[in-house]
């Protein structure tokens, strides 16, 4: 007895000397306060007036459409509600939420004021403060294993979830996943539930059901759902193509693509996402900068909504009923920009490469996880799963394969300062015909192009991008034909002009308040 | 003389080095390093931190601060400038690439701002009280206090946007092969970063070239019957001209430096818009060697100042 009492001492001396233990109540751990919360910020005042309209009240955490779930309670203004919900948490004005966030733009700051008069009206106190430095460290730190305390120091992170795929939505609130929201069995068997079927039917439902339990909990109070806003210029039409989420890659017929052409006959159209001192690798981010769009192409194609729908260097591609083999045939004839042959071992290359490469784009690193065996029979690529990936196709619609041959010497660990991303290679429409670095980036067609030779004779990139005021005065002086912003203020500018019109798109992007219910350190 | 530059040369090489050890230290001190900016906060939530430590590997910024000084010291002695941690890019290249459009347009720039400043200066002083001195006096005090990206933006507005005379900002466009290409590029921000430069110099040429004609020695050439342009030219602004030599000299710098608001308003790509970008993004072998060459700009400012008051100034003695 003596011994086992002895034993459950050192157990304890070992574990308070492995981590620090919460000293102090976190009210925000009761559901009835984050409600609170929810209730007291009048979201629809904010939007109409911060955002001047351009973004829309959120209910949940995924986007209006065919997977949100009817009668979710939106947490409309009710500060009286708010109070009441306070009252019954015993909610006694001691502790001071200390909110974070990372953006450095003005709207955020004046977000942030908004949010601490309206929790002020309710009696919760606000400081906030923007994070500097290791932002994904201060965010994600996630309780050290056995501990339930948190390991951030913030009450409440404002942030945005950006979703390739549904999932990504929730996925991050699997038990011992999240830097907020503590493990919960029953949410835990709700994410497997929208992670086992690749069919929209099945997933619609397991969605659904997350939401309606994620309504009550509010793990994230979802605030508002960004949108994008494509420009154009009166120069340029698409041609019959597609309008959609900009922010990735889909059909959206750039082949076909015409723009009025200059005093020499020569149609040029200028965009720009071009690069400063390199190109973005397109593992994480596929879709935003100029190269990743019009040079690169992809197994797949998807619509506008990002649904895969067919093939673009793959010419045949199925999917076994059981989810766990995936097949994809190549077109014949396919050549990188650079006259050498784009082959199925290009495609092996780059999954094995990215699966070692850090940071890549979640839902890519999720499929390529579950790849099991990856065989090649001439131009046919046979994917053996271990497990179900609903996102499979997905994937394959937004992944580039790049070309094997010009990647020698890779670090994995290095592989954005490969020497590659200094003039690189692509597959797509459009080719690298000149980088003036930090200038200009200069793209002419693709000769060789499976999908036909573009109609348009040159795409000129600048390297201005989003929240830029770049952006607004080379589209005033006729320099940028295309592109796209989430920026309010780019946009309510843009409007303005009567050569450009603006094209709002409903994406997933969701601007919510994560609510730290972890048990605090006190400072 | 020649023994004054020499020990003025030889004094750079200790200053350099304690100066390079402050700015690696305070890049150390700032939050977060290379590989914390390079990687998005949502990415960096499915990061393991194998992966985390493998980059920071990769990069060399899992040694101490003072390894990695050391490293990066005998590197620069070997004429080694390293690589930039974002892009993998050659710092020498990345350097070399900016240097020209900075020194492009500093250079116009310190040209115009000195003509139109010396010269207008010493307007202003001959006419002491009149209406021409009061409104150049007015025009100076609001070069120096209406901010360079307010200038900048106005000018963009009236003169690209509005009368669509140059263009809105960038340095090169397609099909540009020579300088004369790109000189209507350089016209806006050159004016208007040459514009805020004129206002200090016109006022300081202008005060010193008023405490020049009320020396004695003007007086001594009016008594010998010298001509008044010759008295005000030779006599007087030469020894006037001595402030605003130190004034242009510490301007120099810019030369190596940039200016990040002009280069940001008109999309300049030069030096310093580079060095920001590397700052932000803890890129210290860029922020580093772009650093000590502006530190060695001051420095051989400082040096050419003080060789060109003694040639321009009889008074002053190099020791």
């Amino acid at each position: 007895m003596n011994k086992l009492f002895g034993l459950a001492i050192a157990a304890a001396v070992s574990m308070t000397s492995s981590f620090a233990y919460a000293d102090r109540a976190n009210l925000l751990s009761d559901e009835r306060v984050r409600q609170a919360i929810a209730y007291a910020i009048d979201m629809d005042t904010i939007v109409e007036t911060l955002f001047e309209g351009k973004a829309i009240v959120a209910d949940s955490m995924i986007p209006n459409g065919s997977f949100k779930a009817e009668g979710l309670e939106p947490y409309g203004y009710n500060p009286d509600k708010a109070r009441a919900l306070l009252d019954e948490a015993g909610w006694d004005g001691s502790q001071k939420l200390d909110v974070v966030y990372y953006y450095g733009d003005q709207l955020t700051a004046d977000l942030m004021v908004a949010l601490q008069a309206y929790l002020g009206e309710v009696g919760v106190e606000m400081t906030y403060r923007k994070l500097e430095g290791d932002v994904g460290g201060q965010l994600n730190a996630l309780p050290e294993e056995g501990s339930d305390t948190s390991a951030v120091t913030w009450d409440i992170a404002y942030g945005a979830r950006a979703a390739l795929a549904l999932q990504e939505y929730y996925n991050g609130y699997k038990s011992g996943l999240s830097s907020y929201a503590p493990g919960d069995p029953e949410r835990d068997e709700l994410i497997a539930r929208i992670n086992a079927s690749a069919d929209p039917a099945v997933q619609q439902d397991a969605f659904k059901d997350f939401e309606r339990f994620e309504n009550t909990v509010l793990s994230d109070i979802a605030l508002y759902y960004q949108q994008l806003f494509i420009y154009e210029s009166s120069r340029m039409s698409r041609n019959g193509g597609e309008y959609g989420n900009d922010q990735f890659t889909y059909d959206w017929n750039i082949v076909n693509w015409t723009v009025e052409p200059d005093a020499d006959g020569k149609e040029v159209l200028y965009t720009n996402t071009a690069p400063s001192t390199f190109f973005d690798h397109p593992w994480l981010n596929p879709g935003i900068y100029v190269f990743s769009k019009i040079g690169l192409d992809h197994l797949l194609t998807a619509d506008g909504n990002l649904t895969p729908k067919g093939g673009q260097l793959a010419s045949d591609y199925s999917v076994s009923d059981d989810g766990l083999t995936v097949t994809f045939t190549m077109k014949d004839g396919l050549t990188w920009h650079d006259g050498d042959d784009l082959t199925a071992e290009d495609v092996v290359w780059s999954i094995e490469t990215a699966k070692t490469v850090p940071g890549i784009n979640a839902v890519f690193a999720a499929t390529f996880e579950a790849i099991e065996n990856i065989a090649v029979d001439g131009s046919t690529i046979t994917l053996t799963m271990s497990q179900l990936d609903p996102n499979v196709l997905l994937t394959f619609s937004q992944f580039a394969p790049l070309p094997m041959h010009l990647f020698t010497d890779l670090n994995p660990a290095e592989f954005q300062q490969h020497p590659f991303w200094q003039n690189p290679v692509g597959s797509g429409p459009y080719k690298i015909a000149e980088v003036q670095m930090n200038d200009y980036v200069r793209f002419v067609p693709f000769e060789a192009y499976h999908g036909g030779v573009a109609n348009i004779d040159e795409i000129v990139a600048f390297p201005s991008g989003e929240n830029d005021g770049n952006v607004i005065t080379n589209a005033a002086a006729g320099r940028l034909d295309f592109g796209f912003t989430k920026s309010v203020a780019d946009v309510q500018s843009l409007e303005e002009m009567e050569h450009m019109r603006v094209i709002p798109a409903n994406i997933p992007y969701t601007r919510s308040l994560r609510v730290n219910a972890y048990p605090m350190i006190s400072e | 003389m020649l023994t004054f530059i020499a020990r003025r040369l030889l004094i750079t090489i200790p200053m350099l080095l304690v100066i390079s050890f402050l700015v690696y230290l305070g890049l150390e001190m700032t939050p977060g390093d290379a590989v914390s900016y390079m990687i998005d906060p949502e990415a960096a939530a499915r990061m393991s931190d194998e992966q985390f430590a493998a980059m920071r590997e990769a990069l060399g910024l899992n040694k101490s601060f003072l390894e990695r000084y050391g490293i990066w010291l005998v590197n620069i002695l070997q004429g080694n400038f390293g690589h930039s941690l974002s892009g993998g890019v050659a710092i020498s290249t990345i350097v070399l690439d900016r240097l020209p459009a900075t020194l492009e347009l500093a250079i116009f720039a310190l040209f115009f701002s000195t003509l139109f400043g010396c010269v207008l200066g010493t307007i202003s002083a001959l006419r002491r009280g009149s209406a021409t001195d009061s409104a150049l006096t007015v025009i100076g005090m609001l070069g120096v206090s209406i901010p360079e990206f307010f200038f900048g933006l106005v000018a963009i507005l009236i003169f690209a946007l509005n009368l669509g005379w140059l263009p809105v900002g960038g340095r090169l466009l397609p099909g540009y092969e020579t300088f004369i290409d790109r000189l209507p590029h350089i016209v806006l921000p050159g004016l208007v970063m040459s514009l805020m430069m004129t206002a200090g110099v016109m006022r300081y040429s202008r005060s010193a070239m008023l405490d020049s004609l009320s020396r004695e020695f003007i007086r001594t050439a009016r008594s010998k019957g010298l001509p008044e342009w010759r008295i005000h030219l030779i006599h007087g602004f030469r020894v006037a001209l001595t402030p605003v030599v130190v004034l242009i000299g510490f301007r120099l710098p810019t030369l190596i430096g940039g200016s990040v608001i002009i280069e940001k308003v008109f999309q300049w790509p030069g030096v310093g818009n580079e060095f920001i970008q590397a700052v932000r993004g803890s890129d210290y072998p860029l922020v580093m060697m772009i650093a000590l060459l502006s530190v060695f700009a001051v420095l051989m400012a400082s040096l050419i100042v003080d060789v060109l008051t003694a040639l321009i100034d009889p008074r002053v003695r190099l020791n």
